[in-house]
């Protein structure tokens, strides 16, 4: 096992290698950073754009650019935005914006697919089945930032009128300039009030996908041979749905959940920009393409990869943990 | 049960042979009587005979008719702007599911937004399909390199999530902002998937003793990809193309939303519909909830379909027997 985690981070090293090749060459083809320059009006001088230029580094070889971008990602630094300020330190903050709602999201959504889906097999064709099966079934088709606005106009709106006071907040990821004063409780109860509804939005569409797979996974081991030999021998049902079935039912859900990780990262991009949120997605939106910042765009590509990388490797090495037959080597 | 009762009535109706005269019929010698059927025939009654995806069906031949029948019956295209009607609410004459802030009937705007959502998923669909068939057969039969080659191509698109592709390559694009365009990009990246799924199959199938018979028959790697593989895998690619109709529609919507999908002037689709109505959730509620709703059925009514495909081709399906 020690081996194959060598074996597999090295590989998925040559794997952001190359990525990240082919990402800067797809943006230092198409973005300009000087564009927002060219439609100014008067237009600034020659000189100008010869200096931003060579400020820049554009005038560069592109293999210098992108030897100079990768020695530099290497050692922790970014580079620069077009305006000037780290990309490195930008990204550290907005990783624990959007880590903050996607951790608590998929905690919650892997705990409501494994209920949901167990249920679901466990009374397959039952009332209770079907029931599930439809809400789940509208909640994948619904558009995230359609379910999103939903939430802000009755659950915000209604829950705060109840209460009579301002508890779930709609926009941003805490009361702008709290941070700068408050600290400990203050500032984390305000915190949590931002974070419930992009949670709960996120949560939602993300297990709706997940518990299927849940309960298909679930339905086959039910009727697997060593489930009826454990019956037989006379343990109780719940025994052998939780103890003997379960368990290897897991074992699809990790693969999807780990490479949902990832995509959650570009789901988080359409939440965030609902709930206002200053997380990755809306940096690599705002900052990063809107911006046409090869740096901005780069630096998120590579932690979103980075993510998608090791949760696969977590994934490999659980199915290992969950199910003794899979030996790694 | 429904045999063994037939089978009965017939043993005990039919009157003892009279040696030397002909039997009425070929009936009668036959132990069962059942139909024979055909493993498609087969696979088509399971599907007509499941309510979940004979809804999915019902539901979407619903939505075609409203897409593309919908405008002829109803005679007014969402481009008229009528500056007497602007923000009506639902109901006002004339106007039946309201107008929006420049005065366009929201019923044609849905009727016409469906039908660009459908062209979107079919030109998704027709360029996606054939990639990733090719691109998976090609690394899944000839293995070795080419696998290598192909299947670590698709692992280096994958690494970043398909959404921000989408950005990435529509920013680049500002043409690009029609429903034409959306379906041409969705469809040159979405078929990374269908790739890794037909490989996978593929490898499992190529080892087969049918496919070394036609080798030994001497039939070309084409006529076996083509002949023999391709329509074993049939019953994944349906359940991909559905799911991924679906898929498509809701990245359309996401895209639109986020700025980088349909957003030309006259232009519109489902997604952009829902997007501009988010905006107007409090102040216009029609402009929010009718599009989101037509999103939310078209969505809903392709997974059916697709779910319902799932269980007609799958042989350890337990409940519809036919």
């Amino acid at each position: 096992m020690f081996f194959f985690t060598i074996r597999r981070i090295i590989a998925s090293v040559l794997v952001l290698l190359v990525s990240s090749f082919l990402v800067f060459a797809l943006c230092a083809a198409s973005f300009d950073p000087l564009a927002k320059y060219y439609t100014q009006n008067p237009r600034p001088p020659e000189s100008f754009f010869n200096n931003l230029r060579e400020q820049l580094g554009l005038n560069d070889n592109f293999f210098v650019r992108y030897w100079n971008w990768l020695s530099g990602a290497l050692t922790g630094d970014f580079g620069e935005t077009i305006n000037g300020t780290p990309v490195a330190d930008q990204l550290i903050g907005r990783i624990g914006v959007t880590g903050r709602m996607i951790i608590a999201a998929v905690v919650i959504a892997v705990v409501l697919a494994i209920i949901v889906g167990v249920v679901g097999a466990v009374r397959q064709y039952k009332a209770s089945d079907y029931a599930l099966t439809f809400f789940v079934y509208i909640l994948i088709a619904l558009p995230t930032f359609w379910f999103a606005a939903l939430l802000k106009e009755f659950v915000a709106g209604g829950i705060n009128d109840m209460l009579g006071s301002q508890v779930l907040y709609t926009i941003g990821e805490e009361t702008p300039g709290l941070g700068l004063y408050a600290s400990g409780w203050e500032l984390w109860s305000d915190r949590l009030g931002h974070l419930i509804l992009p949670t709960i939005s996120l949560a939602m569409l993300s297990f709706a996908a997940w518990s299927r797979f849940q309960r298909a996974a679930m339905l086959d081991v039910m009727g697997s041979d060593y489930m009826r030999l454990a019956r037989a021998k006379g343990l109780t049902y719940r025994r052998t749905v939780v103890r003997h079935g379960l368990r290897n039912a897991l074992i699809p859900l990790t693969t999807v959940v780990a490479l949902g990780i990832g995509t959650l990262f570009g789901g988080a991009i359409i939440t965030e920009t609902v709930f206002v949120w200053h997380g990755m997605g809306e940096y690599l939106i705002n900052n990063g393409i809107h911006q046409n910042d090869i740096n901005v765009v780069l630096g998120w590509l590579l932690v979103s990869a980075v993510f998608v990388v090791v949760f696969n490797l977590i994934a490999d090495i659980l199915y290992a943990v969950l199910d003794p037959r899979i030996r790694l080597a | 049960m429904a045999t063994t009762q037939a089978t009965t009535d017939t043993a005990g109706g039919v009157l003892p042979a009279t040696p030397g005269a002909p039997q009425s019929g070929g009936e009668v010698e036959r132990e069962f009587t059942v139909k024979a059927r055909s493993q498609r025939q087969q696979i088509i009654r399971r599907f007509f005979r499941n309510k979940v995806g004979m809804t999915g069906l019902v539901m979407f031949v619903v939505l075609l008719v409203f897409g593309f029948i919908g405008p002829l019956v109803d005679g007014k295209t969402y481009d008229a702007q009528n500056s007497s009607a602007q923000s009506v609410p639902p109901g006002t004459a004339g106007y039946l599911l309201g107008s929006d802030a420049i005065g366009r009937d929201l019923l044609a705007g849905l009727m016409q937004g469906v039908q660009r959502s459908l062209f979107i998923v079919l030109l998704f669909v027709v360029i996606a399909f054939p990639l990733g068939l090719l691109v998976g057969a090609l690394a899944g039969y000839f293995g070795k390199w080419v696998d290598s080659l192909l299947m670590r191509f698709v692992d280096l698109i994958l690494t970043v999530p398909l959404l921000v592709v989408l950005i990435v390559v529509a920013s680049n694009f500002p043409s690009s902002r029609t429903p034409l365009g959306v379906g041409i990009i969705l469809g040159l990246f979405g078929w990374l998937d269908l790739a890794r799924i037909v490989r996978s199959q593929f490898l499992s199938l190529r080892e087969k003793e049918y496919v070394e018979a036609a080798h030994a028959m001497g039939a070309s790697n084409a006529r076996i990809i083509f002949k023999h593989l391709i329509p074993n895998t049939l019953g994944s690619l349906i359940v991909w193309t559905t799911l991924a109709a679906a898929t498509a529609i809701t990245l359309e919507a996401a895209l639109t939303y986020l700025g980088f999908g349909v957003n030309g002037a006259n232009q519109t689709s489902l997604g952009r519909l829902v997007s501009d109505g988010v905006q107007a959730a409090s102040t216009r509620p029609w402009l929010f909830y009718y599009p989101g709703i037509a999103l939310l059925l078209i969505v809903l009514a392709i997974n059916l379909i697709g779910d319902g495909i799932r269980d007609a081709f799958d042989p350890s399906n337990r409940r519809v027997r036919a």
